[in-house]
């Protein structure tokens, strides 16, 4: 009973590394630019939904999908705005960008909605899950069931349409992909679009799941995606699924163990020092 | 070039002069931006009322108190600069730390050395007030919250098997070692004890173990986000022990954050809001009309620290020496809100110890320990 039950627990939050991860490792893949302000997106999707649910309407969904948009089209302004220009420059200077980019949002998100925690007080009805061996809790249930919507619908987009090859072309070479007539600045737009859209829905994911929402909520979730994005492999998205998942089944019953004295955070360094000292490209990495 | 010098000088310290005849002033931090922010915004709201009431008496012997005041973003080496500049540019007569412990620690030590007094509003960290002569506390210290946590989860809800959940920075360490020192005496057995690092969001897994150990109370620190999502967690997972809890739960927003799971949760803190003192009724009134929520036990703590640092310049005058006599010769101080303050011992306020507890969404009075053997220091 009790490890099923952290089982579910290590897939929720195995989940949520992972939908996080997965924007990173796409923009990594094309443009080699490690998107740090992609945690801020994270947090802007949460903040939206937040507007959304007091708002408007306490519909779950409405906010979800207002938070998904605003996320998806502050990650193409981030894209189209700055990384556009920068693009040529050494890969140190898109990144410390990228860093002062998050750090604005940040002190963005205090100024407006102010430093405090508010509450995400969003409706949704949804089934609990009770068996003899675990619980499912409606929330845990959600983020189960949307985030492997979004993982297959992501698959789809990646190997069955022209999007898709296009990113793939773009990953291998942006240069060459541009030569042969793919459309690449569209192509990276588009990427930036999906990628940060589901930044915006991990946010408000586990906006709801811990009922908060804060301007430094994207902190830990910075390093912890990047974690992920290395151990599975830079550009791999089925690298950042496993990655995520794997972090938090280690995260999960190690930070269980009353005698490990180690900061649950702290595992996700230890994790990807071992996992580097036997592959260095990640699990799944092209490099 | 040295002409120019002296002369700017000369201006500077005329300048000085003038000012330091028109208001008094009290220097302070807090954290402004950073994962502290609310907390500091708190604690600086506070303080300015605890300025606007006594500018509206007539000031400090006529003069109007003037709170200058920086944020330290919770940092310690911000909290080093922002000492030197209250004390060489500002020239304040002493200083209020509205922070967390470890930017207070680091400012302690800068004023006592350049010989500027300090009150520490609610840093709890015991080694604060080591630091010097000149450095005070107004808040409960670690010790006498862990200690009073222990009294209260022992003797009086009777708790026999206790887990333990402690933040690992100095506020939940410092706390728990003398709560977990003291309940072991007092003849409770620990079944579980865990530390998890600030920010934490996710006790889950950390959970399920203490359910397995079936405690009939759980003391976990935590300030109030962590502290929302002990105790939301913890009754998602089914577990009905007691959670008792101290002033880092002792915010309107743990009670918002962690809804329904909130009812029932103990702490043990400064402010008790359900006081008929009428300072407490009337700066609750006051905050929460400035600030559009209730206070807190931070922003009670920051009013009472700058009352305390008014009192001590009233008597006292602008020496150094003298204003820390005129704190130490504190008693029965009864116009302060966490009080009333019987003494000072230790440069420490010898206070009563409140209990709350969550009830219908809002803190109520639970109990109020005045045991001496209680609430002053044990080391003292």
């Amino acid at each position: 009973m009790e490890f099923l039950q952290q089982l579910v627990f290590a897939l929720v939050l195995g989940l949520s590394y992972a939908l996080i991860a997965i924007g990173l490792t796409m923009v990594y893949g094309i443009l080699k630019i490690l998107h740090v302000a992609h945690a801020g997106i994270y947090t802007l999707g949460a903040y939206v939904g937040l507007l959304v649910v007091t708002h408007l309407t306490h519909n779950f969904w409405v906010a979800l999908i207002a938070g998904m948009v605003a996320s998806g089209l502050a990650g193409v302004l981030i894209y189209r705005g700055v990384y556009y220009y920068i693009l040529r420059r050494s890969r140190i200077v898109p990144l410390i960008v990228s860093i002062g980019i998050f750090a604005a949002m940040n002190e963005f998100y205090r100024l407006v909605f102010g430093p405090y925690q508010h509450a995400f007080p969003a409706k949704l009805a949804f089934p609990m899950v009770i068996t003899p061996y675990f619980v499912i809790t409606p929330k845990q249930l959600l983020i189960i069931a949307l985030t492997a919507v979004f993982l297959l619908a992501l698959y789809f987009v990646f190997n069955r349409t022209k999007v898709g090859l296009a990113w793939q072309a773009c990953s291998q070479d942006l240069a060459m992909a541009g030569a042969v007539g793919v459309p690449v600045d569209r192509a990276v737009a588009l990427n930036f679009l999906l990628g940060s859209a589901l930044a915006g829905a991990a946010g408000i994911l586990m906006a709801f799941y811990r009922n908060e929402v804060y301007p430094t909520m994207g902190n830990v979730v910075a390093y912890k995606a990047f974690v992920v994005v290395v151990l599975g492999g830079f550009g791999s998205i089925r690298g950042s699924v496993i990655a995520g998942l794997l972090l938090a089944l280690v995260e999960t019953f190690l930070g269980s163990l009353e005698w490990f004295e180690f900061p649950r955070d702290a595992i996700a360094f230890l994790l990807l020092i071992f996992v580097l000292m036997f592959r260095p490209k990640g699990l799944f990495g092209r490099l | 070039m040295r002409r120019l010098t002296i002369g700017f000088l000369l201006f500077a310290f005329i300048g000085g002069l003038a000012l330091a005849g028109e208001t008094v002033k009290i220097g302070f931090f807090s954290p402004l931006t950073g994962f502290a922010a609310a907390d500091g915004h708190a604690a600086l709201i506070g303080a300015q009322i605890a300025v606007d009431f006594i500018n509206a008496a007539g000031g400090i012997n006529g003069k109007p108190v003037e709170l200058v005041y920086y944020d330290d973003a919770c940092r310690a080496d911000q909290a080093s600069a922002i000492a030197r500049k209250l004390i060489e540019q500002d020239q304040v007569v002493i200083a209020v730390s509205g922070s967390y412990s470890t930017p207070t620690r680091a400012a302690a030590k800068i004023f006592q050395e350049a010989g500027v007094p300090m009150i520490s509003a609610y840093a709890i960290h015991p080694s604060i007030i080591e630091t010097g002569h000149l450095i005070f506390r107004v808040g409960m210290g670690a010790p006498v919250e862990g200690v009073a946590g222990a009294h209260l989860a022992v003797e009086i809800l009777g708790a026999k098997r206790i887990a333990v959940l402690t933040m690992d920075n100095d506020f939940g360490v410092s706390l728990s070692e003398y709560f977990v020192k003291t309940a072991k005496e007092l003849g409770a057995e620990i079944v579980f004890e865990k530390k998890f690092p600030l920010g934490e969001r996710e006790f889950r897994a950390m959970l399920a173990q203490v359910k397995l150990k079936n405690p009939d109370l759980i003391w976990a620190t935590g300030y109030y986000g962590e502290a929302a999502s002990i105790v939301s967690q913890a009754r998602e997972l089914g577990i009905e022990a007691t959670i008792l809890g101290q002033e880092g739960y002792d915010s309107p927003k743990f009670i918002e954050l962690a809804g329904e799971a909130a009812e029932g949760v103990i702490i043990v803190t400064d402010l008790n809001r359900d006081s008929d003192r009428e300072i407490v009724q009337k700066f609750l009134a006051e905050y929460e009309k400035r600030a559009g929520h209730p206070a807190d036990m931070v922003a009670a703590s920051a009013f009472d620290a700058v009352k305390v640092a008014a009192h001590a310049i009233a008597v006292a005058g602008t020496d150094a020496e003298a204003i820390a006599k005129a704190i130490n010769d504190i008693r029965h101080m009864y116009d302060v809100v966490t009080g009333p303050f019987y003494a000072f011992l230790g440069r420490e306020a010898i206070r009563p110890v409140e209990v709350q507890i969550v009830r219908e969404g809002a803190f109520r009075f639970f109990h109020t320990f005045t045991e001496p053997e209680i609430i002053i220091p044990p080391e003292l």
